[in-house]
């Protein structure tokens, strides 16, 4: 699919939908999170969903003591769908390929965020043990997707 | 004035030793995002973050013409609309200059790489004039110093020389200004092709093996073997990867009980930060959910 930019997530397993809002990166080069717990963010220095190269979702998993909008990530299995509307009024459909999870001072940045040769897209949350010392979770939940089928 | 200097300990030295930026990027090191709150401020300072295509596109460099060579080149959009271009080749003619090129269009005309049918005259190798309606012209030249231009296309003192294994590495930063319009927003349209094959493997680009460079000659260059400009390996376009690699992990979660004042650690972003005073809002704002 062309390049456009994605406006809205619909996970039916997760029974979640989401406005996307952009992320970019912190000066720390880290990148930024959604504002609040419901609304899951796009991050805007990767390819577009449903373009070549992977897209990038993220959503927090809790809130204030709340669930997040992503707060079930981690129960997706293989072959759930996901689907983002963008802006030329296409809507991408991607089809999980795996849930994996990492602690966050260990990322896989190369396999997640690295050059692949098809239109992907990672949906990345919060996972594992809070430290609450830091009050940051340890680990990072990551659901792998492929396009599976690009409607016009 | 195109004459092949195997033994320029300069060029190679230069060029052997260049790491990949990509590599780089990849290689940072993981690190946890907390930030204190005064810095989330700053983020004001910079400006929010462009929404320019950034993303970068990755080139798998195929054998062209049976010489076994490959590589990798990853087209990567800088600051300021400049554009990086790394590449790494192996298999290449050893301590020899290969002439490379980005070639295509930025005006949507759908470029290939050209196919072994792209052999007209037979004689065995798709020549540069052969490939050029299926590769497109040159669009910038990969030198390693100076003009980028067309006009730079056989430029080979300043092309990148592979060292004595055949391991070509470059990379370069072209500035905005130097890059033909529409290049960035054209990144996937694009392709890269190096040249340069010893064909009759004598260790030099000589005119024994296949004659003069009808294409150099055609562009009033007499004397170059057409060795050194016979396509050796060429890529289109293979996969896509953030131009901007994210560093570390994700701050996605303030914890399964109320953290009232957490989230104001995680939010250190540049999307709606006011200061001291959005600090404030937002925590309010939390409190209330």
């Amino acid at each position: 699919m062309d390049s456009a930019t994605p406006v809205e997530i619909t996970i039916p397993a997760m029974d979640v939908s989401s406005p996307l809002v952009d992320l970019g990166l912190q000066n720390d080069g880290a990148m930024e999170v959604p504002l609040n717990g419901q609304n899951a963010g796009w991050y805007t220095g990767a390819p577009t969903p449903g373009a070549l190269g992977p897209a990038i979702i993220a959503g927090h998993v809790d809130w204030d003591g709340q669930p997040g909008v992503f707060y079930r990530l981690d129960t997706l299995r293989p072959g759930d769908q996901i689907q983002v509307r963008r802006t030329d009024d296409s809507t991408a459909t991607f089809a999980v390929t795996s849930v994996q999870q990492y602690p966050k001072n260990a990322f896989p940045t190369n396999k997640v965020y690295g050059a692949i040769d098809h239109a992907g897209l990672r949906l990345i949350t919060c996972g594992g043990e809070f430290d609450s010392s830091h009050s940051s979770y340890r680990d990072n939940i990551v659901a792998y997707a492929k396009l599976v089928n690009p409607r016009p | 004035m195109f004459a092949v200097d195997q033994s320029d300990p300069l060029s190679v030295a230069n060029y052997r030793y260049q790491t990949q930026a990509i590599g780089r990027r990849f290689m940072m090191k993981s690190r946890n995002v907390l930030l204190a709150i005064p810095v989330a401020g700053l983020a004001l300072l910079f400006g929010p973050v462009a929404h320019a295509q950034q993303e970068a596109v990755q080139i798998q460099l195929l054998d062209l013409n049976g010489t076994g060579a490959t590589g990798t080149a990853i087209l990567t959009p800088a600051a300021g609309g400049a554009l990086t271009v790394s590449i790494e080749a192996s298999g290449m003619t050893p301590n020899a200059p290969h002439a490379q090129h980005i070639h295509g269009s930025a005006s949507g005309h759908d470029f290939m790489c050209p196919t072994k049918s792209a052999d007209t005259d037979g004689d065995g190798f798709v020549n540069t004039e052969e490939g050029l309606p299926a590769y497109g012209d040159i669009f910038v030249s990969l030198t390693t110093q100076g003009d980028t231009t067309k006009t730079s296309g056989l430029a080979v003192d300043r092309m990148p020389t592979a060292n004595a294994e055949g391991v070509l590495n470059y990379e370069r930063t072209i500035e905005a200004s130097a890059l033909p319009a529409g290049t960035i927003e054209h990144l996937k349209d694009l392709h890269v092709v190096q040249h340069g094959i010893d064909v009759n493997d004598n260790g030099a680009y000589d005119m024994e093996a296949l004659g003069e460079s009808t294409f150099a000659k055609s562009l009033g260059v007499d004397g170059i073997p057409e060795e050194a400009t016979n396509p050796a390996t060429c890529g289109m376009v293979s996969g896509a990867a953030p131009g901007s690699v994210p560093a570390g992990g994700v701050e996605t979660g303030s914890g399964p009980t109320s953290g009232v004042g957490t989230q104001t650690l995680l939010l250190s972003g540049g999307l709606v930060l006011f200061g001291a005073a959005g600090t404030v809002l937002v925590r309010r704002r939390t409190r209330r959910q």
